[in-house]
């Protein structure tokens, strides 16, 4: 049986490599994944390695503390026995000025110890590294970004926001550092460091001599001294667990493209099996049982499955390499590896691959047993076609999948509380639905079809109409051909609806509740204290001052309680914004502008807290502490938090008098450009402040929106193109399958260019009805999704987008009939007459 | 050998009109060097329009290849065929393509319709392709012929072999072809429904005045025949007018078939 199998496959290397492509995508794709991360991971673990190798033994804070190590320490580490040298990691905020008088970047630089001699553990690209107060080294790919270079001499804040000039000693690859590849960073010796940053404890302690039991007892046990390895694989964990997260992504697409494989294949072995009938009867007639069938088919699915899989680990390989060229060439400063191809990869691969395969031959490779050894001996039906009725077992899956999805997503949509939970309720109706749909897909091809052929088969002649129905003709098979596109087209639109939604309902949210145009903020902090970045309060009298500018308000945070640790948002907010240009919605209570000895809290913050109205709580600030009673509960897309106070109790729990941010409108009639040219006037000499408009700010969040939609779009591509695998796969045997009835239509005069553009048709009819299908679940689901976040989501559907997903579709099926097309029309007449 | 190039008694006084198809000194190889196949070897013969001619020949005789090479399905290694004023005989592939379907009808022995069509619109197949208008009551004419009326909806899943072929015989004759060939049309059937089809195509001939050209072995099918033209090895040997089932079978004995 065995031989028999193989020699069938031999038959057919062609057929046996288009069912096998459908799995090298699919594998191709996870095996690229893990080359990639793993190539990536190898990478940063040598650099670290390395980092760490010029390190005898390192003192940090306890695992997972998060705090620092006193100054106090370093003297006691130096004075451990054997010690050669011991430095301190000073990390904080030293923001450079860019070329434009402007920090660099939304958060500052990180401003950082360079130790020099043997202790560094940067890897110096030019010049050396600095010595004295008037010297700093730039993190190699910042100088890069910034156009700055050694020699130049650049302006850093200090953490009071003061500007000293440094001169650029050298570049220095400060990338190891996970923060500093986002913000970029500037290196100073240890006590400018100290001086720029305002930071007087240390990150990490580097020793070199002494013994590592030695130095731990001189820390003491309430830090971790570790040995230079040890450091090594602490920071390269640290780091696994980002490419974890990519890994983790991307498989997740790969999931959705080896499904998609499994359909595809799935569907090649049903039309092979069908197609072979008489082969089987034979086999059976000679006396083949029917185990020895099953196995026949297996066996073939096992080496579709193992070649695929092995070709998939190929393209992977490539993919990864790939990828990691691309990613290359970007500025990232991410150390690479060469690609990397483990044996956990290569064992994962074949396995996905050749299981995927099995499983899906298993329902084709029964019904090839159920086949009777006198049908060797019949006149051969058309498989497939005839009167098609729903079987009772799919009409009941259909039914009950259906419409417990249609069900449970209606409740997420409508019933219940907005949120997560409401929103992974709809996400798990649409997978019952679409499992609904999968086991009704048959029943619905065959309206589809004389839906979607309608304009083909009025505006195409003959041939379109025949496409139309031979499309129709085999509703199982066109069913399972085009629910593959539809998992890939269904998941585009439904992103493209959430994520227009999404950004049509933060826009709402704007308009109604926050109508101002610009915002005038400082460069983030650190996220250690918001008090020390704010907009000074003399430019936000400057602001107010200023005659092209209507509404003015400002919003000031207190710093956090002395010796506690700040767990909410307290601010004040300018009392007359409160109806005009800040308009809260109540949850709770009244959400005018707060009395003194009132305040009032946002839902999220209130929820936390437990705070309610006519509550009194105790309102902690960086001077004081006050008890006020809770007036009311407010909500609303704005960018006030927390709780809100009236200005006169702010000022009795804090001394902060510089705002967090500043709103703005233009006066009216003054145009928006003139007001924001007197606001970038007024904030020139304040290096750290930032001005953004809101119209800048819709911009930027709808182009983070599509980026995204964009990288979904291209992970998802795959399982697309593999559902086109599909339709051209199913074609060609379908045309193989047709060869008489082509033929026929050849002598009754259909030329060569009329046949193709029939199966051309049939597959523009097939994507269509597939593509259709997902955008209807798309929408309908994204519908559901956008109503279960939020009570004041707005529904929005990207119509240019959507039309667009279903026009591709048309566009690639119609690519896909290509090749068999060009087969079909290239048979002899005569030939296709007498086959079969 | 007797390469027949004659007009066959007129069946209907028409012996001034020039035959329909005309074959003139026809070759087909397969193949090439030792391997070469030669299914016919210069074969001259004409059709007489309004006359119903069978070509009959043992296995091998290259009569399905005749009937290729005539109507255009498959081209000629050397020779010339002609369709009234048409030369088939280097026409590309579109060309022959277009002729076929404006000049020339199909009946096969067997899977002559599509499966996805109904009856009806299998019989309009060739008229839809050619963008011809449909003479209604020509169509009706036919259609109470081969008595097909209340199976017009029908799928040919749903028609028996006789029907199916009673179909494809109409199919051939509303487009009003100047030939129809029929390739060995009643080979699938039983004695009764190929009776009923040959007798159709007769009375198609007789009474509308068509072409027909029709490969068969059978010498009872042959003997419906105005004109029995016999092959052998690629060439013609003898013919044969008003056949019988007899004479047919005389004649193919005498071949040594």
């Amino acid at each position: 049986m065995l031989k028999t199998t193989l020699a069938g496959l031999a038959a057919h290397k062609l057929r046996l490599l288009l069912t096998a492509l459908a799995i090298t995508l699919g594998v191709g794709f996870i095996s690229g994944t893990f080359v990639l991360t793993d190539s990536m991971k190898t990478g940063v673990d040598k650099t670290f390695a390395k980092s760490a190798s010029k390190v005898d033994v390192a003192v940090l804070p306890k695992k997972g503390s998060g705090g620092d190590l006193p100054s106090s320490l370093l003297a006691r580490v130096r004075s451990a026995p054997g010690v050669i040298e011991a430095e301190g990691t000073v990390k904080g905020d030293a923001a450079l000025v860019g070329r434009d008088g402007k920090a660099v970047g939304d958060e500052p630089t990180v401003g950082a110890s360079v130790p020099s001699g043997r202790l560094l553990r940067y890897d110096v690209d030019g010049g050396r590294t600095p010595k004295g107060p008037s010297e700093a080294v730039l993190d190699t790919h910042l100088a890069k970004r910034e156009n700055f270079k050694v020699g130049d001499v650049v302006s850093v804040l200090d953490h009071k926001g003061r500007p000293h000039r440094f001169a650029v000693v050298g570049l220095v690859d400060m990338g190891i550092d996970s923060d500093v590849g986002y913000r970029g960073a500037v290196g100073f010796d240890a006590a400018t460091a100290v001086q720029m940053t305002g930071v007087k404890t240390y990150t990490e302690i580097d020793v070199r001599g002494g013994a590592k039991g030695a130095i731990a007892s001189a820390a003491g046990p309430q830090y971790d001294t570790l040995s230079g390895p040890q450091l090594a694989q602490r920071l390269a964990k640290a780091n696994g667990a980002d490419t974890k997260v990519i890994q983790a992504g991307l498989l997740l697409f790969g999931f959705v493209a080896m499904l998609v494989s499994a359909l595809v294949i799935y569907n090649t072995f049903a039309i092979l099996i069908a197609q072979r009938m008489r082969e089987m009867a034979l086999l059976r007639c000679v006396g083949a049982t029917r185990r020895q069938i099953f196995g026949g088919v297996l066996t073939e699915a096992f080496a579709v499955g193992l070649v695929g899989s092995l070709l998939g680990l190929g393209a992977g390989l490539g993919l990864g390499a790939g990828a990691l060229a691309v990613i290359g060439t970007f500025d990232t400063g991410m150390a690479l590896a060469a690609p990397e191809l483990t044996v956990r990869t290569i064992v994962v691969a074949v396995l996905v691959g050749v299981i995927v395969t099995v499983l899906s031959a298993l329902l084709p490779a029964r019904a090839a047993t159920r086949v009777a050894p006198v049908a060797a001996l019949r006149s051969d039906l058309e498989p497939g076609s005839g009167r098609f009725r729903l079987g009772w077992f799919r009409t009941a899956v259909a039914a009950l999948f259906g419409l417990a999805g249609l069900g449970l997503g209606g409740v997420g949509a409508l019933g219940m509380q907005k949120g997560e939970v409401a929103m992974y309720l709809v996400a798990f109706a649409g997978g019952l639905f679409f499992l609904g749909v999968i086991a009704g897909m048959p029943a619905l091809v065959r309206p589809l079809g004389r839906l979607v052929g309608a304009v083909p088969g009025r505006l195409g002649g003959v041939p379109a109409r025949l496409a139309v129905s031979n499309a129709q003709r085999a509703p199982r098979r066109t069913a399972t051909t085009t629910i593959a596109l539809t998992i890939g087209i269904g998941l585009m639109s439904l992103f493209a609806v959430v994520a227009s939604s999404g950004t049509a309902t933060a826009n709402a949210q704007l308009d109604k509740h926050f109508p101002v145009d610009f915002q005038v903020e400082s460069q983030f902090g650190g996220g250690k204290d918001a008090a020390d970045r704010a907009v000074p309060h003399d430019l936000v009298a400057k602001l107010r001052a200023l005659p092209q500018l209507g509404e003015v308000t400002d919003a000031r945070e207190a710093g956090r309680p002395k010796g506690g640790a700040r767990d909410m948002t307290v601010t004040t907010v300018t009392e007359s914004s409160f109806g005009s240009m800040l308009k809260l919605d109540a949850e709770s209570g009244s959400v005018s502008a707060p009395k003194p000895g009132t305040v009032i809290v946002e839902k999220d913050t209130a929820r936390t807290h437990g705070y309610r109205v006519g509550q009194t709580v105790q309102v902690d600030g960086d001077r004081g502490s006050l008890p006020l009673r809770v007036a009311g509960v407010f909500s609303g897309d704005t960018p006030v938090r927390g709780v809100v106070l009236a200005a006169s109790d702010f000022d009795r729990i804090s001394a902060v008098r510089d705002s967090a941010t500043v709103w703005a409108k233009a006066k009216p009639g003054v145009p928006v450009d003139d007001a924001r040219a007197a606001v970038e006037a007024a904030t020139h000499g304040y290096p750290t402040i930032k001005v953004g408009s809101m119209a800048e700010l819709r911009d930027q969040f709808t182009k983070a929106v599509n980026t995204l939609l964009l990288i979904f779009g291209g992970l998802l591509g795959l399982a697309i193109v593999i559902a086109l695998f599909g339709i051209a796969n199913t074609l060609s045997l379908s045309v193989v399958e047709r060869t008489r009835e082509s033929a026929l239509l050849r002598a009754l005069g259909l030329t060569r260019r009329q046949l193709r553009r029939m199966l051309s048709v049939e597959a523009l009819v097939m994507a269509v009805i597939g593509a259709l299908t997902g955008v209807v679940l798309g929408i309908g689901f994204g519908w559901a999704v956008t109503n279960a976040m939020a009570k004041s989501a707005v529904f929005a559907v990207p119509y240019a987008q959507i039309i667009g997903f279903v026009a591709l579709a048309g566009v690639a099926g119609v690519l896909a009939a290509v090749l068999p097309a060009r087969r079909a029309a290239k048979a002899s007449v005569v030939e296709s007459l007498a086959s079969g | 050998m007797t390469s027949t190039f004659t007009t066959p008694p007129p069946p209907q006084g028409r012996a001034a009109e020039p035959p329909a198809v005309v074959a003139t000194e026809v070759s087909k190889v397969y193949g090439s060097g030792d391997a070469a196949v030669h299914a016919l070897r210069g074969v001259s013969v004409g059709f007489a329009r309004g006359a119903f001619t069978a070509i009959m020949g043992p296995s091998g005789s290259g009569k399905s290849t005749l009937m290729h090479c005539l109507a255009g399905l498959d081209t000629v290694s050397g020779g010339r065929v002609m369709l009234g004023d048409a030369e088939l005989t280097g026409m590309n592939d579109k060309q022959l393509t277009l002729l076929r379907r404006d000049r020339i009808g199909f009946v096969f022995q067997a899977f002559n319709l599509l499966p996805t069509l109904t009856a009806e619109q299998n019989i309009l197949l060739p008229l839809e392709l050619a963008g011809r208008k449909l003479h209604r009551q020509w169509f009706d004419q036919v259609i109470d012929v081969v008595g097909l009326r209340d199976r017009l909806g029908h799928r040919p899943s749903e028609l028996s072999g006789g029907q199916q072929q009673r179909v494809a015989c109409a199919r051939a004759l509303v487009a009003q072809p100047e030939v129809i060939f029929a390739d060995e049309p009643t080979g699938n059937l039983d004695s009764r429904s190929g009776a009923e089809v040959l007798g159709f195509l007769r009375a198609s001939v007789r009474e509308m005045g068509q072409t027909i050209v029709m490969v068969t072995h059978d010498p009872v099918a042959a003997s419906y025949a105005d004109r029995v033209v016999f092959l052998r090895d690629g060439q013609i040997v003898t013919e044969l007018y008003q056949p019988t089932p007899d004479t047919v079978l005389d004649r193919l004995k005498a071949l040594g078939a």
